[in-house]
């Protein structure tokens, strides 16, 4: 136990205290002038900063659209192949395909897809009469060229999650509900989804948590652009911590995404709870 | 006692010993060539690593030294030298960098001053321009850098549009004026408006990617009288010069491709090369480009100017030996002879390479050839190429290259670029520019950065530039 306690203490107690110490001084690595304790400053210079507001608001944005969107559609694919037991296999497997290539490549591979001129994807649209939309290049269609790429590469990962989820309901309420003569929505919204719940849960737990921290993609595609249209949170603390090197302002911004994602996860953990059924015994 | 276990030759000692001792030798004489000294140079991945591997050969016959290249991200780059720099490491020897890095890197510490390398060889820095002699690798009168690519925008224009009988009476009958390569920000939008015929033809284009968007600007402010501060560090940019600048380059996108907002610098040369655009400013790099028929639709189609006013100097490239260095001798030396006058003529006009003249004794029409010696552009085209560059150096108005530096440059490149998407009014981008400048300025010393400021203007002023 001492062992473990030590290794969990090293890894994460001491970088979050230390992190906590650098957030309340003016420590910038490239200004030759010892940092010195500022209190609060920099929390009070991010809460006033507009770039932080409009990456929080790019943060949500992205996060929005991936329980919105991949969310339902995990769903749907994991019951067809939860209907479908014998492709179900090698279903999931090709599905998979997208989650296990490197994330940065993931990034140049579709900034060949989104390229407006010689892209696949605009000479497929080209083709359909469809014109040429200008994807990253575009203020509006930026940000959802982004999520439609999170979409791609990390829904698979939901199907896994929500596919296992359903591979372990139990057969026996689900044949009593069948034999009793319920429909087949019927049980899947009174009897299905709640006890998928807990599942449900794990899983926008941890697509939230990973969107958050979204950074490949838009460090390969965007560079945050086009103005700060997808510079979400994490971009904007590496540029404030790896570019500038302001390493106290980076600190305390890291502390409140800390304090953000606690919320969201405490939200959304309320949901593997385990669903309580009227009557049971 | 014979022993005859082995069923082998038998050796004698005198044998073993010759033996050994002809291995010995062999090793040795046949080793000197492979003993070459490896020096380890830093620098963006791609073109840019392709001198050195050029004069590879060269390195190692005149001072025994081979480079041995460590390629870093060209996005990135800053991070990734000051995270190893700060630490002390020793990874590199020869650091390849821009100058606008130069103010930062000198305050650190990173730098070892190169003057008292001089005479284990002498760089040569009278032939070099006088815009990058003391304002580019000189801090308080100290050498610390040497030059390896001078970068400067230049006007490209599509010359067979240029020179349509029919063009031209449009456009006279249109403006009143002579259709002309334009010396006017004014006259440049024209040209834009008047050949902008989408989707056949596009009137310009620029870098308008989050990255290098700001040198654009920079360089309508410049043609516009714009400095970067005051005497007292107050920005200069969000006043009426700035404001001006940052609305010409935002109305400048009408005449644009749709997806202006993606282009960068591959992306430009492109639109270009393919014959879709009348007119852009690119780095100088790009009429090498265009008149190599493996890359350009426009070969013989195209001629190059100065920009209108003044020319932008944005990035560029010099090498530096890294106070971390084991070996600064063998570093200075490879560095400095990259650059001396018969070596840098090699890469300077190569088309492969993005690198560009530094050297009074490079502009000269008969000096533009490719590492091979041959001639990468017709007699005419070279000498309009030169006359450009010429023209561009003499009211060229070099990059802002101060401690923190690369702060007020990113800084300025994301308000440009919110201009640019339409996210923030110009004058909105360039105070929230100013602000956030003036923050930088604090953190720095106000006092320890104008002195600062004030010395690399004075750099101008002593090689007889405009500030």
């Amino acid at each position: 136990m001492v062992p473990a306690l030590a290794i969990f203490a090293a890894n994460a107690i001491f970088p979050l205290l230390y992190a906590l110490d650098v957030s309340v001084r003016n420590y910038q690595l490239l200004i030759p002038v010892p940092p010195q304790f500022i209190g609060l400053e920099n929390y009070a210079r991010i809460l006033s900063d507009p770039l932080f507001w409009s990456s929080l608001k790019v943060t949500l944005w992205f996060i929005a659209g991936v329980v919105f969107l991949q969310l339902p559609a995990s769903l749907g694919l994991a019951l067809l192949f939860d209907s479908l037991p014998r492709w179900a296999g090698i279903g999931v497997t090709i599905l998979l395909v997208p989650t296990i290539i490197a994330p940065s490549v993931v990034g140049f591979q579709w900034a060949q897809i989104y390229n407006y001129q010689f892209g696949p994807l605009n000479y497929l649209l080209g083709l359909a009469g469809l014109g040429h939309p200008v994807w990253t290049a575009s203020p509006t269609l930026a940000l959802p060229s982004l999520v439609a790429i999170d979409f791609w590469e990390w829904t698979p990962f939901m199907v896994l999650l929500l596919f296992a989820g359903l591979r372990s309901l139990p057969a026996d309420i689900l044949e009593a509900a069948r034999v009793d003569g319920s429909s087949y929505p019927k049980i899947f919204l009174r009897i299905m989804l709640p006890l998928l719940r807990p599942v449900i849960g794990i899983a926008l737990v941890l697509r939230v948590l990973m969107s958050f921290k979204t950074f490949d993609i838009i460090y390969i595609l965007t560079a945050g652009g086009p103005g700060a249209a997808t510079e979400n949170l994490a971009y904007y603390t590496y540029i404030q911590g790896f570019r500038y090197f302001n390493l106290g302002y980076a600190s305390a911004l890291a502390i409140i995404q800390l304090i953000v994602v606690a919320i969201l996860a405490k939200a959304l953990i309320g949901l593997t709870r385990k669903p309580s059924f009227a009557g049971a015994a | 006692m014979n022993n005859k276990i082995f069923a082998g030759p038998q050796f004698s000692r005198r044998g073993v010993l010759g033996a050994g001792l002809g291995m010995l030798a062999l090793g040795t004489d046949g080793g000197r060539a492979a003993a070459a000294t490896p020096v380890r140079i830093e620098c963006d991945a791609g073109q840019n690593e392709l001198p050195f591997q050029w004069q590879a050969s060269a390195l190692e016959a005149k001072y025994g030294l081979t480079p041995d290249l460590v390629s870093l991200p060209f996005v990135g780059q800053y991070e990734k030298l000051v995270t190893d720099l700060t630490s002390r490491s020793d990874a590199y020897d020869v650091l390849v960098f821009p100058p606008y890095f130069l103010g930062d890197f000198q305050a650190l510490g990173f730098l070892r001053e190169l003057d008292p390398y001089f005479s284990l060889l002498d760089p040569q820095l009278a032939d070099y321009l006088p815009v990058y002699r003391d304002p580019v690798i000189k801090r308080n009168g100290k050498t610390y850098a040497l030059m390896f690519d001078g970068d400067l925008l230049q006007v490209c224009y599509r010359t067979d549009l240029f020179n349509d009988p029919k063009e031209k009476a449009a456009f006279k009958q249109k403006y009143g004026q002579d259709l002309a390569v334009p010396t006017t920000w004014a006259d440049f939008m024209k040209v834009a408006a008047f050949f902008h015929r989408p989707p056949d033809l596009y009137g310009t284009a620029f870098y308008a990617a989050r990255g290098f968007c700001y040198a654009w600007f920079v360089n309508i402010f410049a043609g516009l009288g714009g400095r970067w501060f005051d005497a007292k560090m107050n920005p200069g940019i969000n006043s009426d010069t700035g404001y001006r600048a940052l609305s010409l380059l935002v109305e400048m996108k009408k005449y644009a491709p749709p997806n202006i907002l993606q282009i960068d610098y591959p992306t430009l040369n492109q639109v270009f090369l393919d014959g879709s655009t009348a007119i852009v400013v690119q780095w100088d790099d790009l009429p090498l480009k265009c008149e190599n028929p493996q890359m350009s639709k426009v070969v013989g189609k195209s001629g190059f100017a100065p920009c209108p006013q003044r020319s932008y100097m944005p990035y560029s490239r010099v090498m530096a030996v890294s106070a971390f260095s084991k070996n600064p001798e063998d570093a200075y030396k490879l560095a400095a002879h990259m650059q001396l006058p018969d070596v840098g003529i090699t890469y300077v006009y190569d088309p492969e390479c993005g690198e560009d003249p530094y050297r009074e004794s490079y502009l000269k029409a008969s000096a533009v050839k490719n590492h091979l010696g041959k001639p990468t552009m017709s007699e005419a085209a070279a000498a309009n190429y030169v006359d450009a560059i010429r023209g561009g150096l003499k009211a060229g108005y070099p990059e802002l290259s101060i401690p923190g530096a690369p702060r007020y440059i990113d800084i300025l490149d994301l308000y440009v670029n919110q201009a640019l998407a339409g996210s923030l009014s110009p004058k909105a981008a360039l105070d929230a520019c100013a602000g956030e400048w003036a923050n930088i300025t604090a953190a720095e010393g106000q006092d320890r950065i104008a002195a600062a400021y004030a010395d690399w203007v004075d750099s101008f002023h002593k090689v007889g530039l405009v500030y």
